[in-house]
């Protein structure tokens, strides 16, 4: 456990650098997102106002009130989270890769630390499970500090306020990441580990076996979705909807269960017994 | 000890290793000897469980290599192991993290022994500096056996020297050494025990001692009439 721990550490400071630039940019960005859409709310309320001289009860009417709405269906606020998401979905890769390329291969020390070799896998997977959240925990932290930002530009009577809730559930790739249930954010974070655990047991086949490697990690990665979502498609196809909806979804989380704990068995296998420096 | 017992090795279709059976005994220095790609640094991947062996079995002290192992065998490859951007003294401190058997004493008489500087970069090294950093990082363990992957290659005339005094040094004593080389004149007077290898296979396993004394043959003389005929 310690030597696990001290690992995760190990993990976490070789990626601290590209954790605080994404979080570097998504500040940034969202922030510079809110003063610039506010702006140019207010310079048309402005022109429309003072320009082409429409009351501002009209003006109101007709384009509505600025709220948070405005900025988080921009570029300017999904943009960083897309970018994050990338970085997250690149690292996933780049976490083994890099322990095997270049003149120093590090991978080497890693296989030889007088420690289980599951260590390293939960190490890995326990790295991207913490810049994910730490991600979000970022965006949950500065959402309030844009809506602050958003109120000291546009005047009460042009602004609608949101509270953080009704902000997350405007759209629905931001309630996934940021889930309103304990119970969804097991499912959903639940679901993305499965995902991970899945591409981590594919890339250590490919390390395994090179070219060979990379047709059964497609292969694998291919039969555990399957395996994942064969309930829902014997419901859907064979069983006419069998099962009740509560039944299906109790199915569905032994069913990942079941991939996970697969995917963190073999990837164990593959690191003990068949991978290759 | 190391067993070695008929281990097979395959890449693709090639065997690398073809029915390789040997021992190194604690206290002895082992030289695997043999041309570039006959199938050296393999062996010794393949005794650190780095890579998989198709047929045979390796045993240190009587049992296959599992985690532990690693707290009294460490290999010394032919490139540093370390990530590039820490320095010395961060490699020395991740090494102290991991296992019990590091000696920070030991380490600190190293960094003296091969004159380092515990602050520079491992990615600024030079290939005689990155050598001993190498040497540092696996000697500093207090394991019983030491396997180097071709500690001279490659390297300048002076840092061969640095190196191969350790040899002679306390640093090796009582410790089973296996060494890879295919330059033998280094430390061909230091050698026990003999291991040729060609095409993938153990040509010829001797005494170096009883081969000088006995015989009057040196290793070179040994290879000479194994390799020339």
């Amino acid at each position: 456990m310690k030597k696990y721990l001290k690992l995760v550490n190990f993990e976490f400071n070789r990626v601290v650098k590209l954790f605080i630039v994404l979080l570097g940019i998504t500040l940034v960005v969202q922030v510079a997102g809110v003063i610039i859409k506010s702006k140019d709310y207010l310079n048309m309320a402005n022109e429309k106002i003072n320009e082409d001289l429409i009351p501002k009860a009209q003006f109101l009417t007709d384009y509505g009130q600025f709220s948070f709405l405005h900025i988080i269906r921009s570029l300017w606020f999904v943009g960083p989270i897309a970018l994050c998401a990338a970085g997250v979905a690149f690292y996933i890769f780049l976490i083994w890769y890099r322990d095997w390329v270049g003149k120093n291969i590090f991978v080497y020390r890693l296989l030889m630390l007088p420690t289980t070799r599951f260590n390293i896998f939960f190490a890995k997977i326990s790295n991207i499970l913490i810049m994910t959240l730490g991600l979000v925990a970022f965006q949950l932290i500065l959402l309030p500090l844009e809506a602050m930002v958003l109120k000291w530009m546009v005047p009460d009577e042009f602004r609608n306020d949101m509270g953080i809730e009704e902000m997350i559930t405007s759209i629905p790739e931001l309630n996934i990441i940021i889930p309103s249930s304990f119970v969804e954010l097991i499912l959903y974070y639940g679901a993305g580990l499965m995902a991970v655990s899945i591409l981590f047991t594919a890339i250590l086949m490919e390390r395994s076996f090179k070219w060979k490697g990379i047709i059964a990690g497609v292969i694998y990665s291919a039969i555990a979705v399957i395996v994942f979502i064969s309930p829902v498609l014997l419901q859907e196809f064979v069983l006419n909807s069998y099962f009740y909806p509560m039944e299906l979804f109790v199915i569905e989380i032994v069913m990942a269960v079941i991939v996970l704990a697969a995917s963190v068995w073999m990837s164990g296998f593959l690191l003990k017994k068949k991978v290759t420096v | 000890m190391i067993e070695v017992k008929e281990v097979e090795k395959k890449f693709g279709r090639k065997k690398i290793l073809k029915d390789v059976s040997f021992t190194a005994n604690k206290g002895e220095i082992t030289c695997l000897i043999g041309i570039n790609g006959v199938g050296k640094t393999t062996l010794l991947n393949a005794i650190m469980a780095l890579t998989p062996i198709n047929n045979g079995e390796i045993l240190i002290d009587g049992e296959p290599v599992k985690e532990k192992t690693f707290e009294k065998i460490s290999l010394i490859p032919d490139a540093l192991t370390m990530i590039p951007n820490m320095t010395i003294e961060e490699a020395m401190e991740f090494m102290n993290d991991f296992y019990t058997s590091w000696n920070r004493e030991r380490a600190e008489e190293l960094l003296g022994f091969f004159r380092l500087n515990k602050n520079d970069r491992i990615s600024s090294l030079s290939k005689g500096n990155t050598a001993k950093v190498n040497l540092l990082l696996g000697l500093a363990l207090d394991v019983d056996y030491v396997l180097m992957d071709e500690p001279f290659s490659g390297i300048d005339m002076f840092s061969r020297e640095e190196i191969a005094n350790v040899f002679t040094s306390h640093l090796i004593e009582n410790r089973g050494v296996i060494i890879t080389t295919h330059e033998v004149n280094d430390i061909e007077h230091l050698i026990d025990k003999v291991v040729l290898l060609d095409d993938g296979m153990v040509t010829k396993e001797f005494d170096a001692e009883k081969a000088r004394e006995d015989d009057g043959m040196s290793v070179i003389d040994v290879m000479r009439e194994v390799y020339q005929g």
